[in-house]
């Protein structure tokens, strides 16, 4: 019963001109839960209104759902199960009410959508609130709620639109587990939409990062985390720490320090850079404190924080901005102290200098 | 980039009007759905009040005087003297009904007392009467009958009466303003933040310099658009005039009189148009003025 | 809270006010079931004055109770459909339309008499039926119905609903009958008791429009006024009363409950 969908050729333009998508394929395979993942603003909901039919893709795209060109079908033909960010459960009727609604506007006769409904609370773990209002449950409640009454219809496809982001840190955890495990055992396509890279790499078979439009990597979460394809996705995915280099003959030049074994594949233009300014790209790992003999680099520390297990250091005056390092935790360090450290050329993610645009992607953050 | 920056995700809110465009929000209820929804309120709209008006101003150039009729209400001494009074009076009891309701109404949200309720209701009960009724009340007041004859000759010997009077009049559309303003000033009083009122008394405010400084200011979009509701209701009030059925010249009789006694069609419609036109700018002005969140509720979205 | 002089002082002016509003009331009940109101209380308590207002006005007292549920049905299927366009797609041309509708609210109902009598005071059928009445409660009426259900309509999110429906299947009218309409029941409920109330009540317009045979309650009551003793005024008065408090209790009651709903909304805990 999985469905497979394929967005061909897909572009939206707003009817007050502006460009939301540039033109993008994408595939999603039967029983696979895609995460659409970037900033506020990139296009991601977008596409999942599309799929759902909640929008229309721009003259050419063509949706398909297991080959049937759903393109210009209306949402409510679709046979999606959407579940809102803020819930959209419907105020006048109850919980079991609000489950069943699917199941009645497609004929499912009473006993039969009475047990489905049963069933489905039973899942969600939330059977004792059959008969309460909406106005009286949690927010949590609701979003079981909601996911029990967009599973009910058994759609071909499952769409969640920050379906989290309206819970408290420790409620979206707990159902992010939840959700996950519940994919896992439906099987069923699912689309989810959010801008916590946490959250996608906890859900995702595979993460779409998007940014200002357009797709700018498609993977699994270990590719997307390993080999961001691009600096905007290393710089979203969390690899936050940014240094200026210079490639000359295969080898890297940072400062005075050359590197020889580094991997400096750019995955878009397919090929090894040799020659040419580059940016480093790393995470807190990437650099790590030493004794002054074996320095790559001398910073200052702005600020430390205690992280529990380690500590994380902020430390300037190594490359143009702050970078992060990470430390013991029982190593005793204050903030105004000058510290040593080795870079770690094996965690560097490499990438040809973008020029003025580096400013472009701190903003997007 | 730079149209990067105005994409709204998911949420075109098309700024055409209607926001009618083949692919503006599918599955939301296609334009002829809407256009059908529409349909019986815009021909009622049509028919039975646009279509009117436009014919009232027509109406007015068959007057003897053509469309010079519209400003007999500046040159004809007496309609001028009448839209004075009208204008004067509407003016006064608007103030009034503002002062008493303004301490009324914040006294009444601001304290929890038994019988409070009780007052609430009493106060806004004249709501929907009509203005023959309120003119009749007038009369229970102020009459030959009324209370406060009987209460003066009780005690000076003699009855006071003023019913028939313009202060008969006046204490009539005080009745019926009551109720409005009160109501207004009352959903605005609860809708002011206490903590700004706690914030300006942390500063050492005395409690005038708190009523001045922050309950006013709070209260005042409340107080004009209600002052405005009530100044137009004031000036288009006829009931009340006509039960008290004095020679009293407010422009709503004198428009009655025009067109039944007189049959003075044009230059009653004339009258009108100018009585509707003034109200309704007064309104206008204020709506712009306070802005449209003093009776619309906020917009969905977000 | 200490109660002070300002607190009594409040209190006076409140009182004294509430005095005024309900004095006159109470008075012109009374006087309706006075044998003789200029000999007062003493003459003793009667209904002869209600049972001859009643043989006299009951055409008229029923031709409003019938104009009112007329009007009230009108409004709804008008005024619902109306107040969601202009809710669900605000733009220029609602937003216009939203304008003119509030028109015959700001126009004194003696101009919209008028330019009603100059229209179709022609068509004599209709000019001399209810029906021409019932034309101008509509339309003083109708910006009430809307305002009530656009506010409610507003402070939901309807889109998300809709949507949320949509994604369930639910086609146009089926989302427009079990989502929107049910949900916006406070407004449109508020709305109604306000039509039948306005409706009842309803003179300025009403007394330019009636005929002989078209007497509505308050032209009656206008004419009771001029025309006969003050016992049938007061007791005619005091029908009206009997008639209208109904419905501004329930009118008050409904708001009072609103508040209090928002309220339990505002303090829904997160406890799963």
């Amino acid at each position: 019963m999985t469905t497979q969908i394929k967005l061909r050729d897909c572009a939206k333009t707003f009817t007050d001109g502006t460009r939301a998508l540039a033109p993008f394929d994408l595939t999603i395979e039967g029983g696979e839960t895609i995460v659409l993942l970037g900033p506020s603003g990139c296009g991601k909901t977008t596409i999942l209104r599309m799929i759902a039919g909640l929008e229309f893709p721009d003259k050419g795209g063509v949706i398909t759902f297991d080959g049937d060109d759903v393109t210009h079908q209306s949402i409510e033909k679709r046979r999606v199960g959407m579940v809102f960010q803020s819930y959209a459960l419907f105020p006048n009727m109850t919980v079991a009410q609000n489950v069943a609604y699917g199941l009645k506007v497609h004929g499912v006769s009473r006993e039969e959508s009475d047990a489905r409904v049963k069933a489905m609370l039973e899942m969600m773990h939330i059977e004792m609130l059959a008969d309460r209002a909406i106005d009286q449950l949690s927010g949590g409640q609701r979003q079981r709620v909601a996911l029990a009454r967009a599973i009910a219809v058994q759609p071909r496809v499952l769409l969640l639109d920050e379906p989290l982001t309206a819970l408290d840190a420790k409620l979206r955890v707990r159902l992010r587990t939840e959700i996950n495990a519940l994919l896992r055992k439906l099987g069923i396509t699912a689309v989810y939409v959010t801008h916590d890279q946490e959250e996608a790499m906890a859900l995702g078979d595979r993460i779409v990062v998007m940014q200002k439009g357009e797709i700018a990597q498609i993977g699994t979460p270990r590719e997307i985390y390993c080999k961001p394809q691009n600096p905007f996705v290393a710089d979203f995915v969390g690899a936050a720490n940014l240094l200026d280099g210079q490639m000359r003959d295969g080898r890297l030049h940072i400062g005075n320090h050359v590197f020889d074994a580094v991997d400096a594949f750019d995955p878009r233009h397919g090929a090894i850079i040799d020659q040419g300014p580059v940016e480093l790209f790393f995470r807190a790992d990437g650099l790590s404190t030493c004794d002054a003999a074996h320095a790559h680099f001398t910073g200052r520390v702005e600020a430390v924080s205690y992280l529990g297990e380690r500590l994380r250091l902020t430390v300037s005056g190594i490359g143009m901005h702050a970078v992060m390092i990470d430390t013991h935790a029982d190593d005793i360090i204050t903030a105004g102290a000058d510290v040593h450290c080795q870079i770690n050329p094996d965690r560097l993610t490499v990438f040809p200098a973008r020029g003025d645009s580096t400013t472009a992607v701190s903003q997007a953050r | 980039m730079s149209w990067a920056h105005n994409i709204k995700e998911g949420r075109s809110r098309p700024s055409f009007p209607f926001g009618f465009s083949r692919q503006a929000t599918p599955g939301v209820g296609s334009p002829a759905i809407l256009a059908m929804l529409m349909m019986p309120g815009i021909i009622i709209v049509a028919a039975f009040f646009l279509i009117p008006l436009a014919l009232v101003a027509m109406r007015v150039a068959d007057g003897p005087d053509g469309w010079a009729t519209y400003f007999v209400i500046l040159t004809n001494a007496r309609y001028f003297a009448s839209l004075v009074q009208t204008l004067v009076m509407s003016a006064g009891v608007t103030l009034t009904a503002l002062v008493l309701c303004a301490v009324c109404g914040l006294f009444l949200v601001r304290n929890r007392f038994a019988g409070r309720n009780v007052l609430t209701a009493l106060l806004t009960l004249p709501l929907s009467f009509p203005g023959t009724v309120v003119g009749f009340m007038v009369i229970m007041l102020a009459g030959r009958q009324g209370v406060i004859g009987s209460i003066s000759d009780a005690i000076f010997g003699e009855k006071f009466v003023f019913a028939y009077e313009i202060s008969g009049l006046f204490i009539g559309y005080l009745y019926f303003s009551i109720p409005r303003v009160i109501l207004a000033v009352m959903a605005s009083a609860e809708k002011l933040d206490p903590q700004l009122e706690e914030a300006a008394r942390s500063l050492g405010a005395p409690t005038w310099r708190v009523v001045k400084d922050v309950i006013l200011p709070g209260l005042m979009p409340g107080l004009i658009s209600s002052g405005a509701i009530c100044f137009a209701t004031a000036m288009g009030a006829f009931g009340t005039a006509f039960t008290l059925a004095t020679d009293i010249d407010v422009l709503p009789m004198v428009i009655y009189t025009e067109f039944t006694r007189n049959a003075n069609v044009a230059v009653a419609a004339a009258l009108s148009i100018a009585l509707g036109a003034m109200t309704w700018a007064v309104l206008f002005a204020v709506r712009c003025f306070v802005g449209s969140s003093a009776d619309v509720a906020p917009r969905g979205g977000a | 809270m200490r109660r002070d002089w300002k607190f009594y002082s409040q209190l006076g002016l409140t009182i004294v006010l509430c005095l005024f509003i309900v004095v006159p009331v109470v008075m012109s009940a009374l006087a309706g079931v006075t044998v003789n109101v200029f000999q007062g209380l003493s003459s003793g308590l009667t209904f002869r004055w209600i049972i001859e207002v009643w043989d006299l006005y009951t055409a008229s007292i029923l031709l409003s109770l019938w104009i009112a549920l007329v009007c009230l049905a009108v409004t709804l299927v008008t005024g619902v459909p109306l107040a969601y366009v202009l809710v669900r797609r605000p733009g220029r041309l609602t937003r216009l339309f939203e304008e003119l509708l509030t028109l015959p609210v700001a126009i004194p109902g003696l101009a919209l008499a008028l330019a009603l009598l100059i229209t179709y005071g022609g068509v004599s059928g209709y000019r001399s039926s209810w029906l021409f009445i019932l034309t101008g409660h509509v339309l003083f009426t109708l910006p009430f119905m809307v305002r009530s259900v656009a506010a409610v309509m507003s402070a939901m999110d309807m889109k998300m609903l809709e949507e949320g429906a949509a994604s369930l299947g639910a086609g146009f009218w089926r989302r427009f009958f079990t989502v929107i309409v049910p949900n916006a029941k406070p407004g449109i409920l508020a709305g109604a008791l306000m039509v039948v109330t306005l409706s009842i009540g309803e003179f300025n317009l009403t007394w330019m429009l009636h005929t002989p045979l078209t007497k509505t309650l308050p032209v009656g009551l206008a004419d009771a006024y001029a025309s006969m003793r003050l016992e049938i005024g007061s007791a005619y008065t005091l029908i009206f009363f009997v008639l209208i408090m109904p419905l501004l209790i329930a009118m008050q009651t409904l708001a009072d409950r609103g508040k209090r709903v928002s309220k339990r909304i505002e303090t829904a805990e997160d406890t799963l």
